[in-house]
């Protein structure tokens, strides 16, 4: 893997041009109006009373921005009153303008999986484990039998047992798989290489289990030591599993299948006249190992909030998406796709998934649940109340967040992480997908990018406008239109004759290039790497087993099947400096539209009866398929440096474990202020997921924005992991200096105090690199204990010393109010 | 080796150079990353007391360890010149052998040379090697260059503005004589069409008189046919003997037509005369706007006169006679009447203003440029043609624009105007329209002349529109653009061809597609600026526009059209008019002072 994590060893040396601020560090405090440009930070103070910041607009000068303290409760409270206001109108406006289309993507109700798991009745599950044992690998095993029906005929419609283990690993986490019988023609995929090697050698080897009567139950259950203070129950009648603190009265934490919603639809032969095949608008899934669905029930005790599962635009904590109260909702989906336009507050799938989620309450603290799946998920998270009518309860006296997964395929192979704290659970989850990839101190600067830098003479300008208004950045990118006609590793030498000589001008001045590389080919037999794919069968196939043609930018193309290690390393490659012709050291790379887009399949997407290496259908792995493109790439880039060159590949699918391999945005944005605002709950969820390193397009990618909102956007993208500014072909221009000399100032100075905070940042980045802990953190990760903090996405703490607290409206007459927690 | 005897030269040189020019008391190393002229500003921090310097911007004071210490105590950088310990500090390269530069605090000893003196690298990590020399020898050769071209494109700027001034003068006083003569020519076209009509109406009661006498012969004869059958149709002669009579009354007295004849004349000869008196424009064209509404009623009449020819044949006999009828008697008629009145008062106005001038004039022209009617009548055929093409092609008008320019300078020889002045004023004299019967040459004469009157009005009028417009437009301080007036640009790029024609539009064109990049809008940025805005529109964008940079430059030429903004062009254009003299003279004092630290260095070299 990465051979080279010294971050002293050759990154300083890589980038040496921060042309600014580093040695403001030792500037005096005694002008607070140098550092405290908008966002408001303050470091938290040893104070019990809350001290609100605030934040105007003087009459005089309307673009002054300046701070002061107020302690007046009744100003702070109109202040709120006129947010609350205007956000409503603002959200008002903004939702009716988007052109996002809804009707192009599947719901819940079109979803049929989907369908027939949220219309099962709770406790309509009717497995026992039967046989339970340890094995000599230390895990514990166990058959789910079909307890027998008294009113139906036993040999009639009867499902083959599941295969039930259970294994417990260090530092409190527990795995269980559920699996049917592999003696198939078709097998279930389990997906590989994401799960680290070394996780296994943390393995503990179960050597017995306590047997317990669990109140009035008529069967045993099975009680194992899972860490201090904790183990885990097999409970056989009713089936769950669940984690308690030690002790047969032990408060719970986690339980798998409480609800009895757990059902697993096993591969079986298609009966007479049975239709598998689904239609989705003017597409037809042949389905052709029809239903093999899995959902079941989590619940999290505790639990105040849940957090967790991208990628999805909404709030910080997870609403509910089902209940009493709550209007009609879809689950929250997990399924990698390109959306157009996408809304600030949706339920709906976005680029990337990570079946992840944590809960956080006053009184357990945080635990955590992953499903290692890739095929289209879909989560509720039921409101309380939900099962009034089942009349079953639960342990009534803990709090609890129950919640329903479903997924179209695959097997359960599920994880439970017990905390307590929130750092031990995103630790946990890190030990088993894996801390982020250490980035290059580069790639911590600021960014510029645009759809598209037109040729070398705009590169070499935009370049030297940085240096003009002594803004620093470290990074210029070139989107698609830099190729031969959308022919990846090409250039257009019209535009770009000379691209070494480019890259090595820039780097002259310590600065990278990256340019894109995506993953549909185009089918043009004069082009080198379509050849060499067609002929090698390294495609996606279609349901036929021909190569897979769909649409993309280039027009047909086809699709490297990444999930093949053979074709991945033929892909990484492709980035050898003699394989990318016009390619230099100092280039690296952006991988988009890695869902994978295409524009003419169904959603947006590959049809899901497309095959992947060893006959998986595109169904099984659907989520997973940006992942292993984002890695092949990082892979070409490591191999290009012969391990001495740590990678910096930017993806926009990502999948658990893409923080190995690089970088993640949030996608086609759009430049308003309600995107803004959405952005810093979605970069905080993919922290808690694992994925440090993520940002959003600064100003938003569609549309302009006005000056004040990409002023606003500067100032607080610059405290957020990855720091790009980027914008589609059509909008104006929108580089820092083009929006007159004050304006310049105000993003120059939040630039700078970016740079000025460098180290602070690569040293997270470090902490994160080792121990998974995100840097930009949720404030209830350094605040575990204020409830005040659960809910609070408007602020966000980088590292454990730094409040950041965006603006995320135009702030017209009223002041403004962020949160200081009590520290001590 | 090499690079290192040539580091060490120059770090000795600068301290050499530090050394001399500071007061003795400083270490060389002391003020580093100050200007020379600055440097007094830090002389009390060697004072005995070990005194303080107050931050510029008056907000602190620093103490002699305070400076260059890397650590920011003034935000405004004054105790930071050396270091990068201020964002907002600026440091100071002598850069010997070229031009000194100041550079961005954040570029000291950030590992990138930055001065060509390498006097910004100095914490020794960064090796720098002293290019001045040859940076100053080609920057000089350049600045030289530069100083050429714009010695010459002051010299050819001042040439064109006095050339402006002079064209301006030209085509101010060519307007004012175009309008004054399209005064004159409207009330000639006026009195030749009343003059037709009148002849016509003579001519039209001739017909009915004929037909009306052929009418009672035949219905005579028929009544000789009818005497015995009976007597039943006696009635309707009479009637028509009565229409006569009132057509008859209400026509206006031939000695009326006399007088606005006249009048008219007298018009041609005092405007006319007028021409010259630069002092009399502003009158004359708040004149001429004043007389310019009754042209309506005017041309309303015109096509009445068509209607009578064209639809006259299609009427009924009744019909005919109940139309004709009404010229006289409706309301219409007594509107014409009132129309007329109004011209005449304000014809009156004007010639009384101009009436001293009035004297000798018209004769003089009128004989020079005889000879030339020819030309002139070709030319207005031209123009007439060109008007018709600008409307119909507004993508190919810049040819057309240039013969037009040309035309109306030619056209400022005003033999046709007298010609057809003389023209009228035998034709009106010669003819007495009331005069039974009307001799029917004489009237076809008149109503070719009218005609010919009346074309000459319309290609005027449309002259006079195009000449305001193009004197309307803003030249400059100077008129320094007045040349690039109804001229085009083109630059081929790639596939494309740009066209840029001030104060009209740009275009880029692709084999036969155009796409219209903007039309003029205005100058910018004090004239370096042509804006172009409201082009085609862009699918899913905006307008097309394009912004042009001006420099400096001996030709007229486009350069470096781009797009960096989807549908936002942009160019530069090198024209004389930007050879400003007080550039200039900035370029020939840097040249100066760059000269004037050459020889000494290169003497230590």
């Amino acid at each position: 893997m990465i051979t080279n994590l010294n971050p002293n060893a050759n990154t300083l040396i890589n980038s040496k041009r921060f042309r600014t601020i580093l040695n403001c560090k030792k500037l005096k405090t005694k002008s607070p109006h140098q550092t405290l440009t908008s966002p408001l930070f303050s470091t938290p103070q040893k104070n019990k009373e809350k001290t609100y910041l605030f934040h105007h607009f003087t009459h005089k000068n309307p673009n002054s921005y300046s701070y002061y303290y107020d302690h007046n409760n009744t100003t702070m409270k109109k202040s709120i009153h006129y947010l609350i206001y205007l956000t409503l109108f603002l959200s008002y406006l903004t939702t009716t303008t988007h052109s996002w289309k809804k009707e192009e993507f599947r719901n819940c109700n079109q979803t049929p999986f989907c369908k027939r798991a949220r219309s099962r009745h709770p406790h309509s599950c009717n497995l026992i484990p039967s046989d339970v044992t340890i094995t000599n690998n230390g895990d514990l095993v166990a058959k789910l039998k079909t307890k027998p029906n008294p009113d139906q005929d036993s040999s009639d419609d009867h499902n083959p047992d599941l295969e039930f283990s259970l294994s417990v690993y260090k530092d409190g986490i527990l795995r269980v798989k559920i699996h049917e019988n592999q003696e198939k023609d078709k097998k279930r995929f389990e997906v590989p290489d994401v799960v680290l090697d070394e996780f296994e050698s943390q393995k503990l080897w179960l050597q017995r289990f306590k047997k317990e009567v669990i109140g009035d139950d008529l069967l045993e259950s099975f009680v194992v030591y899972l860490s201090d203070g904790y183990e885990v129950v097999l409970r056989s009648d009713p089936f769950e599993v669940f984690v308690r603190e030690q002790g047969s009265g032990g408060a719970r934490i986690l339980s798998f299948n409480s609800h009895g919603l757990f059902d697993f639809e096993q591969l079986r032969v298609k009966k007479e006249g049975e239709d598998w095949e689904e239609r989705f608008r003017s597409h037809t899934d042949s389905r052709p190992y029809g239903p093999q669905s899995i959902s079941f029930d989590v619940s999290f005790y505790g639990a105040d909030f849940v957090y967790g599962i991208p990628e999805h635009a909404t709030s910080l904590a997870l609403k509910p998406t089902s209940g009493p109260g709550v209007e009609e909702s879809e689950p929250y989906r997990l399924f990698n796709l390109d959306v157009f336009e996408y809304l600030a507050e949706s339920p709906f799938g976005l680029y990337g998934s990570i079946p992840f989620m944590l809960s956080h309450g006053k009184s357990h603290g945080t635990s955590g649940f992953f499903w290692l799946n890739a095929a289209e998920m879909q989560i509720d998270v039921l409101g309380s109340g939900w099962d009034a009518e089942s009349k079953i309860a639960l342990p009534s006296d803990q709090k609890r967040i129950d919640t329903l997964w479903m997924s179209e395929a695959g097997i359960v192979d599920a994880f439970f992480f017990v905390g307590p704290k929130p750092k031990d659970v995103v630790k946990q989850y890190a030990s088993v997908t894996g801390t982020s990839a250490m980035p290059q101190l580069f790639a911590t600067g600021y960014h510029q990018c645009r759809w598209n830098y037109k040729d070398e003479e705009d590169v070499k300008n935009v370049d030297s406008k940085f240096d003009e208004h002594d803004i620093p950045y470290d990074v210029l990118w070139l989107d698609i239109e830099h190729t031969d006609g959308k022919r990846y590793f090409t250039w257009d030498r019209t535009l770009f004759p000379n691209p070494e000589q480019m890259q090595n001008d820039l780097a002259s001045r310590g600065r990278r290039m990256v340019t894109i590389v995506d993953p549909h080919i185009k089918r043009d037999e004069g082009y080198h790497i379509h050849k060499e794919a067609s002929k090698n069968g390294y495609y996606v196939k279609d349901a036929s087993g021909k190569d897979y043609d769909g649409w993309c930018w280039p027009g047909s193309s086809s699709y490297i099947d990444m999930v093949n290690p053979d074709i991945r390393s033929w892909w990484a490659d492709k980035f050898a400096l003699s394989e990318y012709v016009g390619s230099t050291p100092s280039l690296y790379i952006w991988n988009d539209m890695n869902e994978p887009s295409v524009f003419n399949g169904p959603e947006v997407t590959m049809p899901r009866d497309a095959l992947h290496y060893g006959n998986v259908e595109h169904r099984e792995l659907h989520n997973a398929y940006g992942y292993y493109f984002h890695m092949a790439t990082s892979d070409g880039l490591l191999k290009r440096g012969g391990g001495n060159d740590r990678p910096f590949v930017l993806s926009r699918a990502f999948f658990p474990g893409t923080q190995r391999y690089g970088t993640v945005w949030t996608g086609d944005n759009t430049a308003e202020w309600e995107q803004l605002r959405v952005s810093i709950p979605m970069i905080l969820t993919l922290g808690l997921t694992g994925i440090t390193f993520s940002g959003a397009d600064v100003g938003g990618f569609f549309g302009n924005p006005d000056t004040e909102l990409l002023v606003r956007w500067y100032q607080v993208a610059a405290y957020l992991p990855f720091f790009r500014g980027h914008a589609h072909h059509d909008t104006k221009r929108r580089e820092p200096w083009l929006f007159g000399e004050r304006n310049t100032q105000l993003m120059r100075d939040a630039i700078r105090v970016r740079y000025t905070l460098l180290p602070y940042f690569y040293t997270l980045f470090r902490e994160a690199n080792v121990t998974g802990v995100p840097v930009a953190r949720p404030l209830w990760m350094e605040f575990p204990e204020d409830e005040a903090t659960y809910s609070n996405d408007e602020a966000f703490m980088v590292g454990n010393g730094l409040l950041v607290q965006g603006v995320y409206t135009q702030v017209l007459l009223f002041s403004f109010m962020t949160y200081s927690p009590p520290y001590g | 080796m090499n690079n290192l005897f040539i580091f060490i030269t120059s770090i000795s040189l600068f301290f050499f150079i530090i050394n001399r020019s500071v007061v003795a008391s400083f270490s060389s190393n002391d003020l580093i990353g100050v200007a020379p002229q600055d440097e007094v500003y830090y002389k009390e921090l060697w004072s005995s007391g070990g005194g303080s310097v107050k931050c510029r911007d008056g907000s602190k004071s620093f103490t002699k360890a305070q400076l260059n210490d890397d650590f920011c105590d003034c935000f405004d950088g004054t105790d930071e010149p050396g270091t990068s310990a201020c964002p907002t500090g600026k440091f100071y390269c002598r850069n010997a052998g070229h031009s000194p530069l100041i550079v961005f605090s954040s570029r000291i000893n950030d590992g990138i040379c930055d001065c060509c003196d390498g006097s910004d690298e100095y914490d020794g990590k960064t090796n720098c090697t002293n290019t001045c020399w040859e940076a100053g020898k080609v920057a000089r050769d350049a600045l030289k260059q530069k100083i050429a071209t714009y010695q010459q494109g002051v010299t050819i700027r001042k040439h064109e503005t006095d050339e402006a001034k002079i064209s301006a003068a030209k085509d101010e006083a060519e307007l004012s004589k175009l309008k004054s003569e399209e005064k004159v020519l409207k009330g000639i076209v006026e009195k030749l069409k009343e003059h037709k009509e009148q002849i016509e109406k003579v001519l039209e009661k001739e017909r009915i008189q004929k037909e009306k006498e052929e009418k009672q012969k035949k219905e005579a004869e028929e009544s000789k046919l009818k005497e015995q059958k009976g007597e039943d149709k006696v009635d309707e002669p009479v009637k028509s003997d009565d229409d006569k009579a009132d057509i008859l009354d209400n026509s206006p007295a031939g000695q009326d037509l006399k007088e606005h004849a006249e009048s008219a004349l007298e018009v041609v000869h005092n405007a006319h005369a007028s021409l010259d008196n630069g002092e009399e424009h502003s009158v004359m064209e708040e004149d001429t706007s004043e007389v310019a509404p009754v042209s309506d009623p005017d041309t309303g009449l015109g096509s009445k006169g068509e209607d009578a020819t064209k639809d006259i044949d299609s009427l009924s006999r009744e019909d005919l006679g109940r139309e004709i009828g009404s010229r006289w008697t409706g309301k219409k008629t007594e509107q014409q009447n009132h129309d007329v009145d109004d011209v005449k008062n304000d014809d009156r106005t004007s010639v009384d203003v101009q009436d001293e001038e009035s004297n000798g004039y018209d004769t003089e022209t009128e004989e020079d440029h005889q000879n030339y009617e020819d030309d002139t009548e070709d030319h207005m055929d031209d123009v007439a043609d060109e008007a018709n093409d600008d409307s119909s092609s507004s993508y190919n008008y810049e040819p057309d624009e240039e013969v037009d320019m040309s035309d109306i300078e030619s056209e400022s020889n005003p033999s046709w105007f007298e010609k057809i002045k003389k023209t009228v004023r035998d034709v009106l004299q010669a003819i007495n329209p009331l005069q039974t019967p009307v001799d029917t040459s004489e009237a076809e004469t008149v109503r070719k002349e009218y005609d010919e009157a009346n074309g000459k009005l319309l290609k005027l009028r449309s002259k006079i529109s195009r000449l305001t417009k193009k004197l309307k437009s803003d030249f400059g301080p100077e008129k320094e653009f007045y040349s690039l007036y109804g001229q085009c640009f083109e630059s081929k790029q790639n596939k494309y061809v740009y066209k840029v024609c001030p104060f009209k539009q740009a275009t880029q064109e692709e084999g036969y597609s155009t796409t219209r990049l903007g039309n003029w809008k205005n100058f910018e940025e004090s004239y370096s600026v042509m804006l172009f805005e409201n082009g085609d529109n862009c699918w899913n964008g905006p307008d097309r526009s394009l912004k042009v940079r001006l420099r400096c430059g001996l030709k007229v030429e486009v350069a470096d059209v781009n797009e960096p903004s989807r549908c936002e062009y942009a160019a530069t254009l090198t024209t004389p008019a930007l050879c400003l003299e007080g550039k200039l003279k900035e370029l020939k004092d840097e040249l100066e002072v760059l000269d004037k630290q050459q020889p000494q260095i290169h003497d230590e070299l």
